[in-house]
């Protein structure tokens, strides 16, 4: 399955990419394409592309606070959970994808 | 109503995430311009003679200045999106001016947000459509919140923060204790997750309103976790791993700039023991940098902001003192665990 994935923490500068890194474990482990964006204190980082976006069967949403540029993923399988979640249980979030 | 709360949450730290920066380029700048003029005269900071102090001050209390539209406006946009900003920025610069501080901000944004979703509801026709979100929702919104916060809600809130902070400053004894002991105990729980920054933008929202003795106690907390569970590793080798001892040492460079998250790895391959440990130490740090007056102008902690602090011995001896308590009490705790295993398998599976 291809999957895209947003991480996004409060201060944005641990938490966020904890989060990615422990996704994109787990996705390698359950042979899950992702590609994940993270949006730190320096902003966006590793940006979804259009084609990376309407490429994936689904979309993971690891946050604790508003994502930027939400309205790209509304026509897509949509799994939203805290961040917390993706730091401790990636696997079963990313099951909840189906 | 969880969904709810955690919605509302959401929109809180939204916000929160974009106006912690403008506290740190302001907190560090005001107070570095007034070391610059230190001794401090009965008078305050007397920059008469320090232009380029004065420069200083002046851009750091700029950055303060807007940090309230920031935060009011960035909650009012993760509630209402782009429609939302103005209402947000012109609500949160309104609680400046009637001195509402960060209650009044947060309420503003929250406001801001609820009111500009509730005007979008309202059935246009569609040549009226595409100036909504350019004219119409930005004037009647602000016009709303404008009225509340300057006639309505704006004074109350005042009054409540001047009196909030006024006991805050004058806090001693027992309930100064119980509130560091409350804020060091928030700070380790989860170590930067959600309960963790309720308790540092409480001290960095403080700093803003001219107590810096908040953040002092979160400072001193902030780091205990990683430096505590750092020095663990080193005291007793034998009883850690080690992949252990090799995040030890990652905690203690992740300590030392006054980041908790360095307690991670611990806490989440044995948190009933760790995270007891390590709340234990924070609040022995908080509550002494507190007892003794330990500021911290800076939304951020650790030795790292020891240049700044106000009282830095102080601040020293609370992070000493912190560490030691959370190393020592996680490897007794650990070792105790070993010698009885069944016990401590027992305590867990609950």
């Amino acid at each position: 399955m291809k999957v895209v994935a947003v991480t996004a923490c409060t201060t944005g500068i641990a938490h966020t990419y904890m989060a990615a890194e422990q996704l994109e474990r787990a996705a390698k482990e359950l042979g899950h394409q992702i590609k994940i964006e993270t949006q730190g204190a320096m902003g966006i980082e590793n940006e979804l592309s259009d084609s990376d976006i309407s490429g994936a069967q689904g979309a993971i949403i690891a946050a604790d606070i508003e994502i930027e540029r939400r309205e790209r993923f509304e026509n897509l399988k949509k799994v939203e959970v805290p961040l917390q979640e993706a730091i401790k249980h990636p696997k079963e979030v990313l099951a909840r994808l189906g | 109503m969880k969904e709810s709360l955690q919605k509302l949450r959401q929109h809180l730290l939204t916000g929160v995430s974009y106006a912690i920066p403008f506290i740190a380029c302001g907190g560090i700048m005001i107070a570095v311009s007034i070391t610059m003029v230190s001794p401090i005269g009965p008078k305050g900071p007397d920059f008469t003679n320090a232009p380029w102090a004065r420069l200083l001050n002046d851009i750091g209390t700029t950055g303060f200045a807007l940090m309230l539209p920031v935060l009011a406006g960035y909650i009012s946009y993760s509630i209402a999106g782009k429609p939302g900003l103005v209402a947000g920025f012109i609500g949160g610069f309104l609680s400046g001016s009637v001195k509402a501080g960060f209650l009044g901000a947060i309420l503003a944004g929250l406001l801001a947000g609820w009111i500009v979703n509730l005007i979008k509801k309202i059935p246009v026709s569609r040549y009226l459509k595409p100036i909504m979100p350019i004219l119409i929702i930005p004037i009647f919104s602000s016009l709303i919140i404008g009225v509340i916060m300057l006639k309505v809600l704006g004074v109350p809130i005042a009054h409540f923060m001047t009196s909030a902070s006024a006991m805050l400053q004058s806090m001693s004894g027992g309930n100064a204790v119980l509130l560091a002991m409350l804020l060091g105990a928030m700070i380790a729980f989860d170590m930067g997750g959600p309960v963790n920054k309720v308790a540092f933008f409480f001290g960095a929202a403080m700093i803003a309103e001219g107590n810096l003795r908040i953040m002092g106690a979160c400072a001193a907390a902030i780091c205990t976790p990683p430096l505590g569970m750092g020095l663990a590793t080193l005291l007793r080798k034998r009883i850690w791993s080690d992949e252990e001892h090799e995040a030890g040492l990652a905690a203690l460079a992740m300590g030392m700039i006054g980041i908790t998250e360095g307690a991670i790895p611990f806490a989440a391959s044995d948190p009933l023991r760790v995270i007891p440990c390590i709340m234990l130490g924070s609040m022995v740090a908080s509550t002494i940098a507190m007892l003794f007056g330990v500021g911290d102008p800076a939304p951020h902690g650790g030795p790292i902001v020891l240049p700044i602090a106000v009282h830095r011995l102080a601040y020293v001896v609370a992070i000493v003192i912190g560490t030691i308590v959370t190393a020592v009490s996680i490897n007794m705790v650990k070792s105790f665990g070993r010698r009885k295993p069944d016990a401590s398998a027992a305590g867990e599976s609950r």
